[in-house]
């Protein structure tokens, strides 16, 4: 904004004071959202990390389980029992708000089975394979919470970093920028007014 | 909607024993087709990757995956993931993953 751009008038005295109490309220407001941001973003964290922390258990011991299947029944029979699987877990994915950023929530079904359901003969596999199968079964599960509470946190953490760069902009810009105006246009018609005053005598001095 | 994981072979063979049908394993120097091809698919609901595998991608592709409203991706094997860390710090200020 360019001090000269403004012309020192009453009226636009008042629309840059109707301006600077518009960025004020804006920038109240945003510190709030930003605030509120920040309190759900922390609660949010805390159950990623959480589930993140399931994950690289689950995992481990997933890929442990599936390395002593291997080792036993031979890749062969293990990706054989793998193909021979007859439900895929189904997933419901809808959104939901979250103070206007848009989330996702995620349904899910048939990812834990039964033995019997698993597709794959009882008799022609091992323990083995069923205990990867079912480390594998509770990792997706785990898979599934944190898609949905990972998502969740870099959409909050995005939103913060605009509201955050938008406080900022009104804070150290805008307001200031708008405070100088009214201040040049104040002092310019004070200025005015006493120059006028001055006038008004001198003309009283001349017709006396 | 369905679960869709990419990778190496040894990577997705756990995911199938689980009933995921599309996990797709590939070469190392195919994953990226992979990838983009499971990006397109409007069935899939939720990708999973191996972080390691992950952070081998093209910067083009990773900056997709992050910014991609669906599928969701989410990487496996890894702990916390380096970009978000830096998300994190770059918003609130703290590196508030920093364990020491």
């Amino acid at each position: 904004m360019v001090l000269a751009e403004y012309k020192p008038t009453r009226s636009q005295l008042l629309q840059v004071r109707k301006t600077l109490k518009l960025a004020e309220r804006g920038h109240r407001l945003l510190k709030l959202k930003r605030d509120a941001l920040m309190i759900e973003f922390f609660q949010v964290l805390e159950r990623a990390r959480e589930v993140r922390s399931n994950i690289v258990d689950r995992y481990q011991d997933a890929a442990g389980k599936l390395a002593v299947a291997s080792a036993i029944e031979g890749r062969v029979g293990v990706r054989s029992a793998s193909h021979a699987l007859l439900q895929k877990p189904e997933l419901e994915l809808t959104t939901r708000n979250v103070m206007g950023i848009v989330v996702p929530k995620i349904k899910a079904e048939k990812v834990r089975k039964r033995i019997d359901e698993r597709g794959y003969g009882i008799i022609g596999t091992s323990p083995r394979i069923d205990a990867a199968a079912e480390a594998y079964e509770e990792l997706v599960e785990d898979v599934i919470v944190a898609a949905e509470i990972e998502t969740t946190m870099r959409r909050l953490i995005e939103e913060i970093e605009k509201v955050k760069r938008r406080v900022n902009a009104l804070e150290h810009r805008v307001i200031p920028e708008l405070e100088d105006t009214e201040r040049f246009i104040r002092l310019r018609l004070e200025e005015m007014e006493r120059e006028n005053i001055f006038r008004l005598k001198r003309f009283k001095e001349a017709g006396a | 909607m369905e679960i869709a994981v990419a990778g190496s072979e040894e990577f997705v063979l756990g995911f199938r024993l689980a009933g995921i049908r599309k996990a797709v394993g590939a070469a190392p120097e195919e994953l990226e087709r992979a990838v983009d091809a499971l990006l397109e698919d409007e069935d899939v609901g939720i990708l999973v990757l191996r972080s390691d595998e992950m952070a081998g991608l093209s910067a083009g592709l990773r900056r997709r995956l992050e910014v991609v409203p669906q599928p969701v991706v989410i990487a496996v094997g890894g702990a916390e993931e380096e970009d978000l860390r830096t998300k994190v710090k770059r918003a609130i200020g703290v590196d508030l993953f920093r364990t020491t």
